[in-house]
C-alpha cells in the first residue's frame, strides 16, 4: 500500500524523517518495504498482514504512528449542511438477507457531475488510483482515507428507488462496471431492484447503475458484508478489487455511516453538489459489544517482561480499545468495532507487545526438561546416505510431481495442478526421478553418474493415500574411477548388487536377494529381487534395453530401488565381539570348470555338503571364460577356508574335507582341475 | 704329488692375493657370487682344491696348513660378505637416485559423493536443536484439511488460507500436499497427549501452488519447531531464535524480531537476521534495507491449543496452564544465503554442475 506523508500528517502529527517513520512502523508490526523521496514529498511503499485491514488506509496508519509518537489522532471532518427532502423519500432499503449484509447505510446526495479538482486527483494518483470523476473520485479517496468502501448508484436508473439486499437467484446474472456479465450462483450476495440484480455486494457495482455525465442524484451506499461470503464470491467469480479485498478480510461495521458523511462533507466542501436529510442505516442486528479481559499476571508470563500497568493502558486507549478500571481478575477492555482481528487475551498482549517494544524483552532459553535426540530411523536414514556417499555417489533431492499416466500403475493425481507443472505424485524415485537426473545429465557431458534419493513415494490407498520412504540408486558409466593409470570398466549388474550388500552389511539390514517380479522396464536376466523378511521390498537390476532405448540412453544403466520405512525403524542387533583366534586358519583353493549355467550360489551350496561341518566358508574368488575354457563352459576359482576356535586343524582333517567338497561337486559334473 | 707345506703356503699367499684382485673387480652381487664360487665353490673352489692337498703332508704340517686354509676360508667368507652389503647398499643408492614419480600427475582419488546441500543445512539444523534438548519429528506430507489449516486458526474461507495456495488430491476427499510443516505442530500434540511438555522440530517437505520462478519453487522444505510448557515466554522465542541463528550464521550477525501476523500465532513475529552478504550496509541481497527477513515465529495462539483439546475431547494443553511458542524457517532461504544460490529451482533439477560444487 503506498502512503504519502502528507496525507499522513493531515490526520496526525509526526515528529520523525520519513526514514525514521518507516522503522518505527515496521518494529510495530506495518512493514514498510520502501521509502520514496524526501520530507513530505516522500512516500512509504507498506505491506500490511492481511489481520490488519484496519490499517490498509491513511487513518489506520495514522492512529499506530500517533500511539508511537504519543501524539493525536486528529478527528475526521464530517460535519454537513443538509437540504432538501428527507432521503428517506428518495430511496428504499430492504435486507433480505441479513447475515450477508448486518449493516447497510446510504445517503442521497444531488451532485454536479464534473471532473474533480486537481489535489483529489493528484492525490488520488499518488496512491496508483485513476480518477474518473468527481463522484466516483470521492468515494475511492475516503476508501483510501479510513478503509471503507463505498458505491455511488444512479438513483435515476434504481427501479422504483428501492434497493433489495439478498442472496442471487438462480440464473441471475449482472453485468458489472468492467463491463462483463457475471453468472451468478446461489450464496452470492446482490443488491437488487425489483426487477433483478444491480451490484455484486461488496465487490464491484453494475453498469445498468453506474453514475454518468448525466447523473443528477447520487445514492451512495455503504455497506457491511460477511467476509467468508465476499470471499467465496469473489474466488468463484475470480475477481479481486479494492473493495472484496477489505470486506474479506472484515471491515468496520461501525465506519459505513461515518464513511458516507465523510464523502457528503468533501462533496459539498468541493463544490459538487448538497447532501440531502438523514442517514438511511438499515441494522437488522445491533451492534455486537466485544471485550476481553487483561491480566498483568498473563501480560508478563506470555512476553517475558514487565510491562507497567500505565504503559500498557495507554497504548492499547492509543489504539481505540475502551481500558476498564483494573480489578481483581484484571482489567476489561472493549474492543474497537474495527478490530476484528482481536478476540481475546492474547491478542491484546499482542497490542501492548509490538508498541511496547518486541527489543525491550529480555532474551531467555526455557529449561529443558527432557532429553531430545533423532529418532531410529532418521538416524538410519542419516547413516544410509553416510555409506552412499561413502561409495561415491550423489545425494539428488527430486519434485514429488510427475507427468500422469507415465506407468500402468495407479497413481494419486493433484486436483489442480500448476499449468506448467507435472499432475500425479511419485509412485518411485528411480522411474522417472533418477533416470531423468541422468538424462540431463548426460545431456550436459557427464560420463559417469552415480546418484542416489532418500524420499517418500505416494500411493493411492483406497480413498486415502500411503506414503512410504524409498531409497533409489542409479549408477551408469565407469565402474570404478577413471585415472590416466589404468583402463576403467563399465558400470555391471554386480556394482549395483555390491551397493544393496553394502547398506545390508552396515546397517544390519536383512536383505537377501530372489527371484519375484520386477518392474517392466527392468532387464529380467540382469536383475534381482530384493526381500527382506521374506518380502519383497524392492529391486536391483539393468534398465531394460527397450526401455533405454526409449530414453536413448548410452551404456548400460543399473539401478536399485527399495522401501526403507521398516528397515530404517528396525533397531538392528548389536555387535558382539568374538575372542580373536588363537590357532591358525587354513585355506585352500579349487579350481573349477563348469556349465555357464550353474549358479555360483549352487556351488557354494554342494561345497558345503561335501566338505562337512569342518569348512567355516567358501569365496568365489575368480571366475574365468575364453581361451583356457570350453564354450560355453566358467572357470571359477573357490576359496575354501577352515578355522576351528580352540585348536590347530591337521592337514589329514583338511585334506579329507577337501576332497569330500571334491567328491560333492564332481557327482554335479563340476571338472576339477589341477587336482 | 706330495706338496710341502711350504709350498702350500705359498700358493695360499699367491690365492689371497688373487682373491684380493677379484674382489676388488667384482662390481655387483652376481659377479661377487662368481667370485665366491670361484675361491669358496664347493667342489672347484680353489680354496677347495688346496684342502684336497692337504692328505700328502704329515700330521703336524697338515693340521698347521689346515688351520691356515681354514682360517683363509673364513676371511674370505667375510670379506665377501663386506664387500656383497657394500654392493646393496650402493646399488639401493642408484635405485633410489634414479627412483622418481611425477609428483604433479593427479592423485587417484576414490569415488566420493556428496549429500545434497539441503539435507547438510537440514542435519545441522537438526544438530543445533538436538543439542538443544529437541526432539525431531517426521510427520505426513499428505494431510488433511484439519491438521493443515483448521487446528491452526485457518477456518475455511480465512484470508490466510490466500498465501498458502494448497494442491489437493483427486478422489481422496480433500486431502491436501502440506503448505508447512506447523502441520507436525497438531500431530506431535495428538500423538502426545501426556504431560504437555513439548521441545519438538520437524523438518520436511511442503507444497504451494507457486509457479516455479527464481524464488518459488512448488515444493520446499521447511523446519518446524514447537515448544509448549509452563511459563514459556515471548522472551524464550526470542533467545532460542537468537541462539540457533547465531549458531548456524555466526555471533556477528544481529537479530531482529518485529510483529507479524499468523493466524496460529499469538503475538506473532517475523525475524529479521542482520544481512549476511553485506553485513547490514545495504546491499542487493537485502535490497538496501541491511535486514534479511529469514523467518516466522510467534507464541502458540490459544486457539491451537483448544483445538487439540476438543479433538482429545478433553483439556491437555490447557491454554491457561501453558503456552509455547512455534516457528518455521525455509531449508532453501538458509542454503541461499549460505552458498549464494541465484536459483531455487536448482535445488531440485539434479544437475551435477551444481550438486558437487557442494562439500
Amino acid at each position: 500500500m503506498r502512503l504519502p506523508i502528507s496525507w499522513l500528517k493531515e490526520h496526525v502529527d509526526v515528529p520523525v524523517e520519513p526514514r525514521k517513520l518507516a522503522d518505527d512502523l515496521t518494529l510495530a508490526g506495518l512493514a514498510v518495504d520502501a521509502v520514496e523521496g524526501r520530507g513530505d514529498e516522500a512516500v512509504l511503499d507498506l505491506d500490511i498482514t492481511t489481520n490488519r485491514v484496519d490499517c490498509m488506509n491513511v487513518r489506520g496508519v495514522a492512529r499506530e504512528a500517533a500511539v508511537i509518537y504519543g501524539t493525536t489522532l486528529r478527528p475526521l471532518a464530517t460535519e454537513l449542511s443538509e437540504t432538501g427532502a428527507p432521503a428517506t423519500e428518495a430511496l428504499r432499503v430492504v435486507i433480505e438477507a441479513p447475515e450477508l449484509c448486518p449493516r447497510f447505510c446510504a445517503r442521497i446526495l444531488d451532485v454536479r457531475m464534473g471532473p474533480s479538482p486537481a489535489w483529489l486527483r493528484e492525490r488520488l494518483e499518488s496512491v496508483g488510483v485513476r480518477p474518473i470523476s468527481n463522484v466516483v473520485d470521492l468515494t475511492n479517496y475516503v476508501m483510501m482515507e479510513m478503509g471503507h468502501p463505498s458505491h455511488a448508484f444512479d438513483l435515476a436508473k434504481i427501479p422504483s428507488r428501492e434497493l433489495r439486499v439478498r442472496w442471487a437467484r438462480p440464473g441471475e446474472s449482472v453485468r458489472t462496471l468492467d463491463g462483463v456479465e457475471r453468472r451468478l450462483e446461489a450464496g452470492m450476495g446482490v443488491i437488487a431492484g425489483p426487477d433483478g440484480a444491480l451490484s455484486l455486494a461488496g465487490i464491484m457495482g453494475g453498469a445498468s447503475s453506474e453514475v454518468s455525465d448525466d447523473t443528477r442524484t447520487v445514492a451512495l451506499e455503504a455497506a457491511y458484508w460477511d467476509p467468508p461470503a465476499i470471499r467465496r464470491t469473489a474466488r468463484a467469480l475470480g475477481m479481486h478489487t479494492e473493495a472484496s479485498h477489505r470486506f474479506e478480510r472484515g471491515a468496520d461495521p461501525e465506519a459505513a455511516s461515518a464513511a458516507t458523511a465523510r464523502i457528503a462533507h468533501l462533496l459539498v466542501r468541493i463544490g459538487a453538489g448538497s447532501v440531502r436529510p438523514g442517514l438511511i442505516d438499515v441494522r437488522p442486528a445491533p451492534p455486537v459489544e466485544r471485550s476481553a479481559i487483561l491480566r498483568p499476571a498473563r501480560l508478563r508470563a506470555l512476553l517475558g517482561v514487565d510491562v507497567p500497568e500505565a504503559r500498557a493502558a495507554a497504548i492499547l486507549a492509543g489504539l481505540g480499545f475502551g481500558v476498564g478500571q483494573a480489578e481483581s481478575e484484571g482489567r476489561r477492555v472493549a474492543i474497537p468495532s474495527w478490530r476484528g482481528d482481536v478476540a481475546r487475551e492474547a491478542d491484546l498482549i499482542e497490542e501492548v507487545g509490538r508498541h511496547h517494544g518486541l527489543d525491550k524483552i529480555p532474551s531467555s532459553l526455557p529449561p529443558a526438561r527432557r532429553r531430545g535426540g533423532l529418532r531410529r530411523a532418521q538416524l538410519a536414514a542419516r547413516q544410509v546416505r553416510d555409506v552412499l556417499v561413502g561409495a561415491g555417489l550423489d545425494e539428488v533431492v527430486r519434485t514429488s510431481f510427475v507427468p500422469a499416466g507415465l506407468e500402468a500403475r495407479p497413481a494419486v493425481t493433484v486436483a489442480n495442478p500448476l499449468a506448467d507443472v507435472e499432475g500425479e505424485l511419485r509412485t518411485s524415485l528411480v522411474d522417472p526421478g533418477l533416470l531423468d537426473t541422468l538424462k540431463r545429465n548426460l545431456n550436459h557431458g557427464h560420463r559417469d553418474v552415480r546418484i542416489f534419493e532418500v524420499g517418500r513415494v505416494f500411493l493411492p490407498s483406497g480413498a486415502g493415500v500411503e506414503e512410504r520412504t524409498h531409497l533409489g540408486v542409479l549408477l551408469s558409466g565407469a565402474g570404478r574411477p577413471r585415472t590416466w593409470s589404468e583402463e576403467t570398466r563399465d558400470v555391471d549388474f554386480f556394482d549395483a548388487k555390491g551397493l544393496v550388500e553394502l547398506l545390508a552389511a552396515r546397517l544390519g539390514w536383512p536383505i537377501s536377494l530372489g527371484k519375484g517380479p520386477v518392474p517392466a522396464w527392468i532387464h529380467p536376466g540382469k536383475s534381482t529381487c530384493l526381500l527382506a523378511s521374506g518380502e519383497g521390498i524392492g529391486h536391483a537390476g539393468a534398465v531394460h534395453p527397450e526401455a533405454a532405448a526409449r530414453l536413448e540412453l548410452r551404456g548400460e544403466v543399473f539401478v536399485a530401488e527399495l522401501r526403507v520405512d521398516a528397515l530404517l525403524e528396525a533397531k538392528p542387533a548389536e555387535a558382539r565381539a568374538r575372542p580373536l583366534p588363537r590357532h591358525p586358519g587354513v585355506s585352500r583353493d579349487l579350481s573349477l570348470v563348469l556349465d555357464g549355467a550353474i549358479a555360483a550360489e549352487e556351488l557354494v551350496a554342494w561345497a558345503h555338503q561335501g566338505a562337512g561341518a569342518l569348512l567355516r566358508s567358501v569365496r568365489v574368488s575368480g571366475r574365468y571364460v575364453g581361451v583356457q575354457i570350453p564354450e560355453g563352459k566358467v572357470g571359477l576359482l573357490l576359496t575354501l577356508h577352515y578355522q576351528e576356535p580352540e585348536r590347530t586343524l591337521t592337514s589329514d582333517e583338511v585334506q579329507a574335507s577337501v576332497e569330500g567338497a571334491v567328491r560333492a561337486l564332481r557327482a554335479r559334473g563340476v571338472e576339477i582341475r589341477g587336482e | 704329488m706330495a706338496e710341502t707345506a711350504g709350498d702350500l703356503k705359498a700358493r695360499l699367499a699367491a690365492l689371497r692375493a688373487e682373491f684380493g684382485e677379484a674382489l676388488a673387480r667384482a662390481r655387483d652381487a652376481a659377479e661377487l657370487q662368481a667370485v665366491r664360487d670361484r675361491f669358496l665353490g664347493r667342489k672347484a673352489g680353489s680354496v677347495t682344491q688346496l684342502m684336497k692337498t692337504l692328505g700328502g703332508l704329515a700330521a703336524d704340517a697338515r693340521r698347521e696348513a689346515g688351520q691356515a686354509l681354514n682360517e683363509a676360508k673364513v676371511e674370505f667368507e667375510a670379506r665377501l660378505e663386506t664387500a656383497r652389503a657394500a654392493a646393496e647398499a650402493c646399488a639401493r643408492k642408484e635405485r633410489l637416485a634414479r627412483d622418481r614419480v611425477d609428483t604433479s600427475l593427479p592423485g587417484r582419488m576414490p569415488w566420493q559423493g556428496r549429500r545434497h546441500p539441503l539435507t547438510t543445512v537440514r542435519e545441522e539444523l537438526e544438530d543445533i536443536f538436538v543439542a538443544m534438548g529437541y526432539e525431531v519429528y517426521d510427520g505426513p506430507e499428505v494431510e488433511d484439511d484439519y491438521h493443515c489449516f483448521e487446528a491452526l486458526n485457518m477456518p475455511r474461507d480465512h484470508p490466510a488460507r490466500d498465501m498458502q495456495d494448497t494442491f489437493y488430491l483427486a478422489g481422496t476427499g480433500g486431502l491436501l500436499l502440506r503448505t508447512h510443516t506447523s502441520t507436525s505442530q497438531i500431530r506431535y500434540m495428538l500423538e502426545n497427549p501426556h504431560p504437555p511438555e513439548v521441545r519438538i522440530i520437524c523438518p520436511g517437505k511442503c507444497y504451494r501452488r507457486d509457479a516455479p520462478d527464481l524464488t518459488h519453487s512448488p515444493m520446499f522444505q521447511q523446519i518446524e519447531a514447537l515448544v509448549v510448557g509452563p511459563g514459556i515466554s515471548l522472551g524464550d522465542l526470542k533467545g532460542t531464535i537468537e541462539a540457533f541463528l547465531h549458531a548456524l550464521f555466526g555471533e556477528e550477525h544481529p537479530v531482529r524480531f518485529r510483529p507479524s501476523y499468523f493466524p496460529y500465532t499469538e503475538p506473532s513475529v517475523e525475524v529479521d537476521l542482520g544481512c549476511v552478504a553485506c553485513g547490514g550496509n545495504g546491499c542487493r541481497v537485502c535490497k538496501g534495507t541491511g535486514w534479511l527477513e529469514i523467518m516466522g515465529s510467534g507464541m502458540v495462539n490459544p486457539a491451537v491449543f483448544e483445538a487439540v483439546n476438543a479433538r482429545l475431547g478433553r483439556v491437555v494443553y490447557d491454554p491457561e496452564q501453558v503456552t509455547g511458542f512455534a516457528f518455521g524457517l525455509g531449508i532453501e532461504r538458509v542454503a541461499i544465503l549460505r552458498h549464494d544460490v541465484g536459483d531455487i529451482r536448482l535445488f531440485y533439477g539434479g544437475d551435477l554442475r551444481f550438486l558437487e560444487q557442494f562439500r
